[in-house]
């Protein structure tokens, strides 16, 4: 009876244990397939197997400052490309890229590693002083940046962000064609992944929560 | 059939008096905004419901306000990736159908305002239909 019970507990001990492993590698499988679950199709983003890492290039932003590659580095960006003279899709993306930079900030994590940089594609119009202006008014964080049109060109194509200014001699308002996609470039300046619009705050906070907990996880 | 029924047609007949009453409304418009802008901007948009409470179709053909210089119907378009804007040089209503102008869409090309609007600010739109119609129009300055 005695060895009985003994061997009976033994087999109770390994059963319970293979049951509490399983449990744990498929809570882990779980995790891991829903978070990729969340992401993969995705309407709001596409993340990229592959970041590509970005080459040298050199734009200035509303304090006069450089902005180039080491600007990226140690930092998430949320990049987006426009003009100031844009009646709809600029501060309609930048007043969803103020707020979902105010939903990531309410998050643990908080987003001290975050910025928000607004290229304008109009340096003839978009002076350093007239983008300060324009990027305080939606958050006193975001950078405003241009540069001349080649070292525009050299950013937006890396990214595959095409604009167009047709600049019409004595026409004030001529018309500025640019991306409407935001850019998501990771803390080692690869680009990471991209939002596509229709945007919307609660969306892009949600996915960027669940690529950085992802990035993470990598790193380590 | 019951339905053809001389009295039913008589009531039928006065029923339709009532849509063709409130045809004095023509156009009604809902939900009308303006995004606030930073200072200094010179353009900015206008977003509606448009909603033709008519029998017939109603044709927007132009806007202006004393609060701009000028004030044009676009759309924003996207093409090969790129939003760009597009003239419309107007906007035909099909009898009781609404029209949504919107951002990323139709809207009311604001240009050069004569101060800086702040949320809440009053500002009035006036849009001009085809016929003579020019309805003022309230529209709500929000952040």
């Amino acid at each position: 009876m005695h060895k009985i019970s003994l061997k009976f507990s033994i087999i109770i001990t390994t059963v319970a244990l293979t049951a509490m492993l399983a449990g744990v590698w498929l809570a882990e499988i779980y995790r891991e397939h829903d978070s990729r679950a969340m992401l993969l199709p995705d309407q709001v983003m596409t993340l990229f197997p592959e970041p590509k890492p970005l080459e040298a290039f050199a734009l200035t932003d509303h304090k006069n400052q450089a902005f180039d590659l080491a600007s990226l580095k140690g930092k998430w960006s949320f990049l987006f490309f426009g003009f100031t003279h844009c009646p709809d899709v600029c501060p309609t993306t930048l007043a969803v890229l103020a707020r979902a930079h105010e939903n990531i900030a309410k998050n643990a994590v908080g987003a001290e590693d975050i910025q928000f940089v607004f290229i304008s594609v109009d340096p003839n119009r978009d002076t350093a002083s007239k983008l300060r202006q324009y990027v305080d008014y939606f958050d006193k964080t975001f950078l405003g940046v241009t540069g001349d049109n080649a070292q525009i060109g050299n950013l937006a194509g890396q990214l595959g962000a095409a604009y167009e200014v047709a600049i019409t001699p004595g026409m004030e308002n001529y018309p500025v064609f640019h991306a409407t996609a935001v850019f998501l470039l990771d803390p080692r300046a690869r680009y990471h992944a991209v939002f596509t619009p229709p945007h919307d705050a609660a969306a892009i906070s949600k996915r960027f929560k669940v690529v950085r907990e992802l990035e993470a996880g990598n790193m380590t | 059939m019951r339905w053809r029924h001389p009295v039913f047609v008589c009531l039928i007949s006065a029923l339709s008096l009532v849509p063709a009453a409130s045809e004095e409304a023509g156009v009604s418009v809902r939900d009308a905004w303006v995004r606030e802008t930073p200072p200094g901007v010179t353009m900015m948009a206008g977003y509606m419901e448009l909603r033709n409470n008519t029998s017939r179709s109603q044709v927007l053909l132009a806007a202006s306000s004393s609060g701009f210089d000028r004030v044009m119907i676009h759309r924003t378009v996207v093409k090969d990736g790129m939003a760009g804007m597009a003239h419309a040089s107007q906007i035909e209503l099909a009898p009781s159908a609404s029209f949504i102008f919107a951002p990323g869409g139709y809207h009311l090309m604001l240009m050069n305002p004569r101060r800086t609007l702040r949320a809440g600010d009053p500002l009035v739109i006036n849009l001009e239909f085809r016929g003579g119609l020019v309805l003022p129009v309230a529209f709500q300055v929000r952040k």
